[in-house]
C-alpha cells in the first residue's frame, strides 16, 4: 500500500509541475497570525488578504468569499527573503576570459530546473539575485528571480519589474584569474581599479560616437557611415547613465574605497557592495556614497583578504546606517537566511526589526525593487513565509512560502521528490558527498583554485 | 659645543623609540586559573538534570561543588544571576588550528601526501595560537576533534581543548586514527563516471583497502611474536589500531557505503566510530543494531541526492538518535566551528530534540571518545570545562558571558570582537 | 525572400548538374573493369512507395543517368537497361539526412602565439569561422557515409564542425565517386552553444552575447558596404570576412543551423532567433514538451535525431519504496524521451531526421519504437523523405519517387518498418548500391560496433584531437599514440594549468581490450602532482570518453583520429 501510495505521489507530481507554468498570480487569506511586516512593526493576531498576487488588506477579522484561507495562529508572517546575491538556477556562472565582460547576461543562462531553487523556497526565500561570477573586474548583468519554481520557462521566473544590475568584483579573485592565471591584467588591485577606470573612459568615447553618429542621421543629406556596435560599452554606458545598479564583490577596505572615489569621479551612484568583509572599516563612506553592503553573516579566513573580519561587520554597518543586507552566495546557506539574519544578535545584538530587515526590505532596496517587496504592506506583492516559531530563533521552521500569493512550498503537503526534470538514463541516483557549487567562483574553481590548490570549502 | 649638542641630539633620537616602546595603552587580558565561584545560576548538568538558583565552584582546574548554598571561602565569586551555566560543548570534528587561511597552502595542515600516512598525527600540527581559537571558544565551544583529511588514511585524529599554548596543554586524552572509507558515491557534481565505473571504482578500492589491512595484521602478528622487522611507520600505527590501543574513525556518508562499512568493521572487529555518516537516516536502524557511535554534521549542508526532501541533513541526526544511535554533532568546518550549537539547534528544531542535541554535543561526545570520566558534564570532580551563557546556547541570539577550559577562565575577546571595537564608532569618522 | 532563396539554390544545383552530367560521358577506358556497362536501370514488378502514404503494388521503377524516368504499372523498359526483379521487394524514396556529421572532420585549431591575448583571441582562435564551408573539411569516402547510405540514405546535409560559429553547411548525394556530389554549397550557417577552450567565449554566457555581437556588427558592416557602393566621399569600409560570411544570414536567404542538447539550448537559440530575425533550423531536438508553444510560434524547422536512451529501469523483488518512487520517475523520463517524434506530428511540426549522434545499427530500431510510441508510419517515412526535402528547398527534384526526380531509392526485402525488413539496394544519384541479405537476422544486434576492427591497436596509432568540457569551459590537445599491441606509446599534450600555453606528458598504461582505450598521465600544477586517469570507447576514428581526476571529478573527453593522409 505504501509502495502504490508513493507511486501515485510521483505521478501527481508530474501531472501538477506542467499547469504551473506562466507568472500565475493568486489569492489567499491568512488568518490570526503574528505579522512580522519589517517596516511597520508586529502585528499580532492579524490577517492578511491577498488578492490576485497583491496584499491587498491587513487588519483583523477580514474574511473574503472564494478564496482559501489559512489559520496561522501562533504562527509567525514574514515577507518574502531576498538574496541579493545567489548563483542558484543558473547554466553558467562565470565567462572568466576577459577583465570586462559586461555584454553577457545571466538571463541567457537561467536553469529553472535547479532544484536549489526549491530548497530556497523551502527556507523561505522568494527572490534571489542571479549573479555573474566574481572572476573579472567587470562580469556579467545579473538577473532577479522570483521563485516561481516549477514552470519550464526560463522567464517564467524573472522579476521583470527589477531594474538591470551588473556584477563588479575586486581583490583576489579577478587578479588570480587573469593576472595570475593569464598573465593580462590585472595582477593587482592597482590594476582592478585601473581596468575599470578605463572601461568607462572607453564609454565615454563610445557614447559620444554613437552620439555624433545619431545627430548626423538626423541631418538631411547626410551619409553618416555607423561606427562599430558594443554592448559590453553600451552596457558601461548605461551604468554612468543610471540605468544599471553595480553589485560590486570586494572584500577589503582599501579596494572598497577606491571603487567608491572611482564611482564619485563618474558621478555613479547606483553601486552596492556585496560580501564587504572590511566594509566596517569604511562604514562612514559606505553610508554617505552607496547604496550600501550586502555581507556574510560569518564567514571569513577562506582566503587571505577575509582573514581581517569579523562577524560583527553587519552590525557595524547598521549601526553606521549603511543599508546592508546579509546574502548567501550559497545554494546551501540560501535555505538559512532568517538563521543567518539572527546571528546579528549573537554578534552585535541587532533588534528584531533590524535584524529582518537584512533580508527582506534592504536587499530590497538594493535590488531597487523596495516599492514592491520586502515588506508586508498593503499594495505589495504578496511574497509571504509563515513560520513555525518566530523566524530569527534557531528552532524556526517555515510551514509555507507564497510568491505572488501563489505557494510554491508546503511543508506538509508536498512531495519529498520535488525534481521536476529526471534523467532517463540514471537509475541509481548520484550521491554528491560535495556542495557548495553554486558559488561565486563557479567553474572557475576547477582550473584557478581547485586544479592543484586547494580542495576545500569555501571559495567566495 | 656645537659638536656636544649633536651628540646629545642623536642621543635623545636613539632613545626616543625606546621610551617610546615601553609605553603601552591598555591591559592585556591572560587565561588565567584559580577558585572561582559562578553563583546563583540555573545549572544544565546534562546527566543529573537541572539545578536553579545553583552554584559551581572551581578550584584546581576542577570543579569542586555543585549545588545550591555553596560557601564561596576565599574564592572569586562571580554572579550569574539569571543566567545559564552548560559543560563545554565538543566539536566531533573540525580542522580548527591545523589551517589558518583556507586558500593558501602555506597555511593548510591537514592533509599530507600520501595515500596511506595514518602515523600523521593531527596533534603535533594544531597551531595553538591560531586567530580562529579564540574566536571558537567565546562561543562555548571548548573541546574539538582536530581531523585530518586527504587520502584512505589520512592520519590520527585528536581531541583538543581550546585553550593553552603547546599540544600537550591543549591535549584532551582522545586519539584515533581516520579511515577514509571506499565509496561508491559520486564526488561531485562534476563527476559523472558511468554505474559501472563508479561500481569497478569502488570495488578496486575496497580490496586495496583490504590488502593493506591485511599487511597491517601481519605486521601486527609479527611484531606480537618479536619478529625483527624493518621500521614501517604507516604499519607501526594501524597495528595500533588492530591492538586495540587507538579506534578507528571510519569516514562514510553514503547509505550503501554505510552498511558495508559497518560489515567490515564487524569482520576486523576493530573498535571504531562511524563519522560523516550524511545518509545515516535511510539505514539508521543497521547502524543501530551495529552498536556503533556516529558523529555526524554538519546539519547545515544540502541533502546528498537531488530527489532527497530538503530537510534530509538538518533531520539525519535526529533520525538516528531516535533508531537508538548513539550521535555526536561536528560542524566539520575550520574557522567557523563557532557555529556547532547552531547545527545542533538545526538538528533539535528537525526531530533531535533539544535534550537529545544537547548531549549530542556534550555527554555522547564524551562517552565516544572515552573522556566521559573528566568531561561532558556538570559534575563535582570533572575537569572545570564550561561557560556561562544568557541563555540556551544553540539560541542565535544568545549571549556567551564567561568560558572555562580546565579551570581557566579565557578573556571574552578575540579578533573579531576587537574589531567591532575598534571600528563600530570608527575615529576619524566621515571626516578627519 | 523564399523566392531568392530558390535562385540562389537552384542556381547552385544548375552548376552541380553539370559536373554530374559531365561526368558520365567523360570516362571510357577503365582497365579496373569496374565501371559499369549501363546508366540505364529498371527495376520491376515491385511495391512502391511513391511518397509517405501513396503505394503502388506490382510496379516498375526505371531510371537513367540519374533520373527517374517513369514510375508505374505500365512501364516500357527500353533496350540497354539492366532489370532488377523487384518480386517482393519493396521501394521507398532514398532517405534525406537534415543535419550530418558523417564524414566530416574538425579543421585544426590555430596555434597560439606565445604572448596569446585570451580574452581577445581572432575570430578563428575562437571558433567563429562563418566562411569556412563544410566541403572542405568533408571526405566523402569515409566510411561513415557508406554506412548511412546502407542504411538507406542518399542525400544528406553535411554540418561543419568546429566551433560557435563553425562555417557553411552543404547538401551532398551519397553517389559515385566519379562525381563531386556536391548538389548545393553554402546552404545554413552552423551554430552551437560550444565555447572555445580557455579564450573568449567560453561558456554559453559568452557564446551568446558573441554571437549578438558577430550579427550586429555584421549588420552595420552591410549598411557601411552598400552606403559605400552607392555614395563617394565616404571611407572605405573594412572588408571582414567573418561580417561577409554572416551576409547571407543577415539578408534571410540561409537559415542558422542550431544544434541543440535540450530545452534549455533550444530557448537560447530562440531567443537570439527573436532578437536578430534570422531564419532558424533546430537540430537535435529533446524534451519539446517544455517549449512546444514556442517552437511553433517562431516557424522553426525541427530535425530530430534518431537517438533513444536505454532504458535502464529494472524492476526488482526486493524493491525499496525509494527505489519504486525513483525509478518510476526515471521510466516516466525515458517514455517521454520515446514520444518526442508522436508529439511533434501532433502539433503539426514536419520534422525531419538527423543521424547527428546516431549509431547506423540503431536507426531503424529507435523509429519503429517511435512509431510503438504513437508516429505515424506515413509521419516516420515523411520525417525521412519528405520534410527533409523541403527543409533543404530540394523537393523540385528529390523526396518522392516521381518522373523528373532524382533516381534515389531504398530497395527493401520486407514493407519498412516491419521486423524482418532489410535493405537490399540503395540507388543514390542513379547508381545501384547492392547489399547482402541476412536470412535470418541476428537475435539481437547486440555489440553493434559498426564495423571496423575495434579491438585493432592499428587503428590506435596516429594523432588524435581530443576536447574535454569542464566546468572552466572546454580544454584539449593532442594525443600522439604508436606502436601497436602491448607495445603502446604516447604523448598527450594540454592546456599548462601554470598558465599560458601547452604543457606535454607521457600516456602511460594504454591499453585498448575490445575497443576499450584506457591510459594514465601525470599533470604538476601548483606544486601538487595530479594523475588523471582516461577511458573510453574506441569505435573507428571517434574516442569516446571520460577522465577522471581524483577527487575533482571527471568529465567527458572526446577525441577524433586525424586523417593520416589527406584522402582528396
Amino acid at each position: 500500500m505504501k509502495k502504490l501510495n508513493s507511486i501515485i505521489a510521483a505521478f501527481l507530481v508530474i501531472v501538477w509541475m506542467p499547469t504551473m507554468g506562466q507568472t500565475q498570480k493568486g489569492s489567499v487569506l491568512i488568518k490570526n497570525a503574528t505579522v512580522l511586516t519589517v517596516t511597520q512593526g508586529t502585528l499580532e493576531d492579524t490577517d492578511i488578504l491577498v488578492e490576485n498576487g497583491i496584499i491587498k488588506r491587513i487588519g483583523k477579522g477580514l474574511s473574503a468569499n472564494n478564496v482559501t484561507t489559512i489559520d496561522a495562529k501562533g504562527k509567525y508572517v514574514m515577507p518574502g527573503i531576498i538574496d541579493a546575491h545567489s548563483h542558484v538556477a543558473l547554466d553558467a556562472v562565470n565567462e572568466a576570459t576577459a577583465p570586462i565582460t559586461s555584454e553577457v547576461q545571466m538571463a541567457d543562462v537561467v536553469d529553472p530546473y535547479d532544484i536549489g531553487l526549491y530548497r530556497a523556497l523551502a527556507g523561505g526565500v522568494t527572490i534571489s539575485h542571479a549573479m555573474h561570477g566574481s572572476a573579472n573586474a567587470i562580469g556579467g548583468q545579473n538577473i532577479t528571480l522570483k521563485h516561481r519554481y516549477g514552470t519550464f520557462d526560463p522567464e517564467d521566473l524573472f522579476m521583470k519589474e527589477a531594474p538591470r544590475t551588473i556584477k563588479f568584483a575586486l581583490g583576489e579573485n579577478p587578479t588570480r584569474v587573469h593576472g595570475r592565471g593569464k598573465n593580462i591584467q590585472p595582477r593587482t588591485r592597482m590594476g582592478v581599479e585601473a581596468v575599470i577606470r578605463n572601461g568607462f573612459n572607453e564609454a565615454l568615447q563610445y557614447k559620444k560616437t554613437w552620439e555624433t553618429y545619431n545627430s548626423a542621421l538626423k541631418q538631411k543629406g547626410a551619409t553618416p557611415i555607423p561606427p562599430k556596435y558594443d554592448e559590453r560599452l553600451q552596457t558601461l554606458v548605461d551604468i554612468l547613465d543610471g540605468k544599471v545598479i553595480i553589485h560590486c564583490h570586494s572584500y577589503r577596505a582599501d579596494e572598497i574605497y577606491a571603487l567608491i572615489n572611482t564611482c564619485r569621479d563618474f558621478g555613479i551612484t547606483n553601486i552596492v557592495f556585496s560580501h564587504v568583509n572590511e566594509g566596517f572599516k569604511v562604514a562612514p563612506e559606505l553610508a554617505e556614497y552607496t547604496m550600501g553592503a550586502s555581507v556574510f553573516a560569518d564567514w571569513w579566513a577562506y582566503k587571505f583578504e577575509v582573514y581581517y573580519s569579523t562577524a560583527y561587520n553587519a552590525a557595524i554597518l547598521t549601526e553606521n546606517n549603511v543599508i546592508t543586507s546579509i546574502n548567501s552566495d550559497s545554494g546551501e546557506l540560501i535555505r538559512h537566511l532568517y538563521h543567518e539574519a539572527a546571528k546579528t544578535q549573537r554578534y552585535g545584538q541587532l533588534s528584531d526589526d533590524q535584524a529582518l530587515a537584512l533580508i527582506t526590505i534592504n536587499p530590497a532596496k538594493q535590488l531597487g525593487i523596495s516599492d514592491k517587496v520586502g515588506s508586508i504592506e498593503e499594495g505589495k506583492q504578496a511574497d509571504l513565509v509563515i513560520f513555525e516559531g518566530h523566524p530569527l530563533s534557531v528552532y524556526a521552521i517555515p510551514q509555507m512560502t507564497f510568491v505572488d500569493g501563489v505557494k510554491y512550498f508546503d511543508i506538509n503537503d508536498d512531495q519529498d521528490d520535488m525534481r521536476l526534470r529526471v534523467s532517463a538514463n540514471e537509475t541509481v541516483e548520484p550521491i554528491f558527498l560535495k556542495e557548495h557549487d553554486h558559488n561565486c567562483m563557479h567553474g572557475v574553481d576547477f582550473f584557478f583554485n581547485n586544479f592543484g590548490r586547494s580542495l576545500f570549502q569555501h571559495s567566495h | 659645543m656645537k659638536k656636544f649638542k649633536s651628540i646629545i641630539y642623536l642621543m635623545a633620537l636613539l632613545l626616543f623609540p625606546m621610551i617610546a616602546q615601553a609605553q603601552f595603552d591598555g591591559e592585556f587580558i591572560k587565561p588565567r586559573n584559580g577558585k572561582f565561584l559562578l553563583q546563583n545560576a540555573t545549572i544544565v548538568t546534562v546527566t543529573k538534570g537541572t539545578i536553579q538558583n545553583g552554584s559551581v565552584l572551581i578550584a584546581n582546574g576542577k570543579i569542586e561543588a555543585v549545588g545550591q548554598n555553596i560557601p564561596a571561602g576565599d574564592a572569586e565569586v562571580i554572579d550569574c544571576t539569571g543566567q545559564f551555566i552548560y559543560p563545554g560543548m565538543f566539536d566531533g570534528g573540525s580542522r580548527l588550528g591545523l589551517v589558518e587561511v583556507n586558500s593558501l597552502p602555506e597555511t593548510q595542515d591537514f592533509a599530507e601526501i600520501g595515500q596511506v600516512t595514518p602515523n600523521m598525527r593531527a596533534l603535533v600540527a594544531v597551531n595553538p595560537n591560531s586567530v580562529a581559537i579564540p574566536v571558537t571558544r567565546v562561543s562555548g565551544v571548548t573541546t574539538t576533534l582536530a581531523t585530518p583529511s586527504g587520502g584512505l588514511f589520512p592520519g590520527t585524529a585528536a581531541l583538543i581543548n581550546l585553550n593553552g599554548y603547546t599540544a600537550d596543554q591543549m591535549a584532551a586524552g582522545f586519539e584515533g586514527v581516520i579511515l577514509n572509507f571506499p565509496t561508491s558515491a559520486r564526488r561531485s557534481t562534476w563527476d559523472r563516471r558511468s554505474e559501472e565505473d563508479v561500481k569497478r571504482d569502488a570495488d578496486r578500492a575496497q580490496k586495496n583497502l583490504n590488502d593493506i589491512w591485511e599487511r597491517a595484521t601481519k605486521y601486527h602478528e609479527m611484531k606480537t611474536a618479536k619478529a625483527e622487522l624493518q621500521f614501517y611507520p604507516e604499519m607501526e600505527q594501524l597495528a595500533k589500531v588492530i591492538a586495540g590501543e587507538l579506534p578507528l574513525l571510519v569516514e562514510v556518508n553514503a547509505a550503501g557505503d554505510i552498511e558495508v562499512a559497518i560489515k567490515w568493521i564487524k569482520e576486523k572487529g576493530v573498535k571504531a566510530i562511524l563519522t560523516g555518516v550524511a545518509e545515516g537516516w535511510r539505514v539508521a536502524d543497521k547502524i543501530a543494531e551495529s552498536g556503533l557511535p556516529v558523529i555526524t554534521g554538519p546539519m547545515l549542508s544540502i541533502p546528498t541526492r537531488q530527489s532527497d526532501r530538503f530537510d534530509a541533513a538538518y533531520t539525519n541526526p535526529g533520525k538516528m538518535a531516535k533508531a537508538g544511535v548513539k550521535v555526536v554533532i561536528r560542524s566539520n568546518d575550520a574557522e567557523n566551528t563557532r557555529n556547532l550549537p547552531f547545527n545542533a539547534g538545526f538538528a533539535a528544531a528537525y526531530g533531535m530534540g533539544k535534550e537529545e542535541a544537547l548531549k549530542a554535543v556534550t555527554i555522547n561526545a564524551a562517552e565516544v571518545f572515552g573522556v566521559a570520566d573528566r568531561m561532558g558534564s556538570i559534575e563535582a570532580g570533572k575537569d572545570a570545562t564550561l561557560f556561562v551563557s544568557s541563555g540556551d546556547p544553540f539560541e542565535t541570539k544568545t549571549q556567551i558571558a564567561h568560558v572555562f577550559i580546565d579551570g581557566y577562565r579565557v578573556p571574552m575577546s578575540n579578533r573579531h570582537i576587537k574589531l567591532y571595537q575598534e571600528f563600530l564608532q570608527r575615529s576619524p569618522g566621515l571626516e578627519k | 525572400m523564399k523566392i531568392s532563396t530558390k535562385i540562389k539554390l537552384l542556381s547552385s544545383l544548375i552548376v552541380a548538374a553539370f559536373f554530374i552530367a559531365n561526368s558520365q560521358v567523360q570516362a571510357q577506358s577503365d582497365p579496373s573493369g569496374n565501371r559499369r556497362v549501363t546508366s540505364s536501370y529498371a527495376i520491376k514488378n515491385a511495391t512502391i512507395t511513391t511518397a509517405p502514404g501513396n503505394t503502388i503494388k506490382g510496379a516498375t521503377i526505371l531510371f537513367k543517368d540519374g533520373l527517374i524516368q517513369a514510375v508505374g504499372t505500365n512501364v516500357n523498359i527500353p533496350v540497354g537497361t539492366d532489370v532488377i526483379n523487384g518480386d517482393s521487394l519493396f521501394i521507398y524514396p532514398g532517405f534525406i539526412d537534415g543535419a550530418s556529421s558523417a564524414g566530416v572532420s574538425r579543421p585544426a585549431d590555430p596555434e597560439r602565439p606565445a604572448n596569446f591575448d585570451s580574452s581577445n583571441p581572432t575570430d578563428e582562435q575562437a571558433g567563429i569561422t562563418p566562411w569556412r564551408s563544410v566541403l572542405d573539411n568533408l571526405d566523402m569516402g569515409n566510411n561513415a557515409i557508406s554506412d548511412w547510405r546502407k542504411a538507406g540514405f542518399t542525400i544528406a546535409q553535411a554540418i561543419p564542425d568546429g566551433g560557435m560559429i563553425a562555417g557553411k553547411s552543404a547538401i551532398v548525394i551519397y553517389g559515385s565517386g566519379e562525381s563531386t556530389n556536391i548538389l548545393a554549397q553554402n546552404t545554413a550557417l552552423s551554430a552551437r552553444f560550444r565555447g572555445s577552450r580557455g579564450m573568449y567565449p567560453g561558456t554559453p554566457l559568452g557564446v551568446m552575447a558573441k554571437f549578438r555581437d558577430v550579427y550586429k556588427n555584421a549588420e552595420l558592416s552591410s549598411t557601411h558596404t552598400r552606403l559605400f557602393a552607392s555614395n563617394s566621399g565616404l571611407n572605405r569600409p573594412e572588408i571582414n570576412k567573418t561580417y561577409q560570411a554572416m551576409f547571407p544570414v543577415l539578408d534571410k536567404n540561409i537559415p542558422v543551423i542550431f544544434e541543440v542538447s535540450n530545452d534549455l539550448e533550444i530557448r537560447r537559440a530562440l531567443r537570439l532567433q527573436k532578437e536578430l530575425g534570422f531564419k532558424i533550423v533546430l537540430s537535435g531536438v529533446t524534451e519539446v514538451e517544455n517549449v512546444i508553444s514556442e517552437i511553433k510560434a517562431s516557424n522553426a524547422t525541427v530535425l530530430l535525431a534518431l537517438t533513444l536512451p536505454e532504458d535502464k529501469t529494472k524492476a526488482k523483488e526486493d524493491a525499496t519504496d525509494e527505489y519504486v518512487a525513483r525509478t518510476a520517475r526515471v521510466k516516466e523520463a525515458y517514455e517521454k524521451a520515446l514520444k518526442q517524434a508522436a508529439l511533434l506530428e501532433k502539433e503539426g511540426i514536419k520534422f525531419g531526421f538527423t543521424t547527428s549522434g546516431a549509431k547506423t545499427g540503431d536507426m531503424m530500431k529507435n523509429i519503429k519504437i517511435m512509431m510503438d510510441n504513437g508516429l505515424s508510419e506515413n509521419a516516420a517515412l515523411a520525417s525521412l523523405t519528405v520534410n527533409n526535402a523541403q527543409n533543404l528547398g530540394i523537393q523540385k527534384f528529390a523526396g518522392t519517387l516521381e518522373k523528373g526526380k532524382l533516381a534515389n531509392m531504398v530497395v527493401m526485402t520486407a514493407p519498412i518498418f516491419t521486423e524482418d525488413s532489410q535493405v537490399k539496394h540503395v540507388i543514390a544519384d542513379g547508381y545501384v548500391y547492392d547489399y547482402e541479405v541476412k536470412p535470418k537476422r541476428a537475435a539481437n544486434g547486440n555489440g553493434n560496433k559498426n564495423g571496423g576492427n575495434p579491438s585493432g591497436s592499428s587503428v590506435l596509432a596516429g594523432t588524435w584531437e581530443y576536447v574535454s568540457d569542464t566546468p572552466a569551459g572546454s580544454s584539449g590537445g593532442l594525443m600522439k599514440i604508436e606502436g601497436s599491441g602491448s607495445n603502446l606509446k604516447g604523448t598527450i599534450t594540454f592546456d599548462d594549468p601554470a598558465g599560458n600555453g601547452t604543457a606535454q606528458a607521457d600516456m602511460k598504461d594504454i591499453k585498448l581490450v575490445d575497443g576499450n582505450l584506457s591510459f594514465t598521465f601525470d599533470v604538476s600544477a601548483g606544486g601538487m602532482d595530479l594523475n588523471v586517469d582516461v577511458k573510453g570507447d574506441i569505435t573507428d576514428d571517434k574516442f569516446t570518453g571520460r577522465m577522471s581526476l581524483g577527487n575533482f571529478g571527471s568529465f567527458p573527453l572526446n577525441a577524433t583520429k586525424k586523417p593520416n593522409n589527406s584522402n582528396f
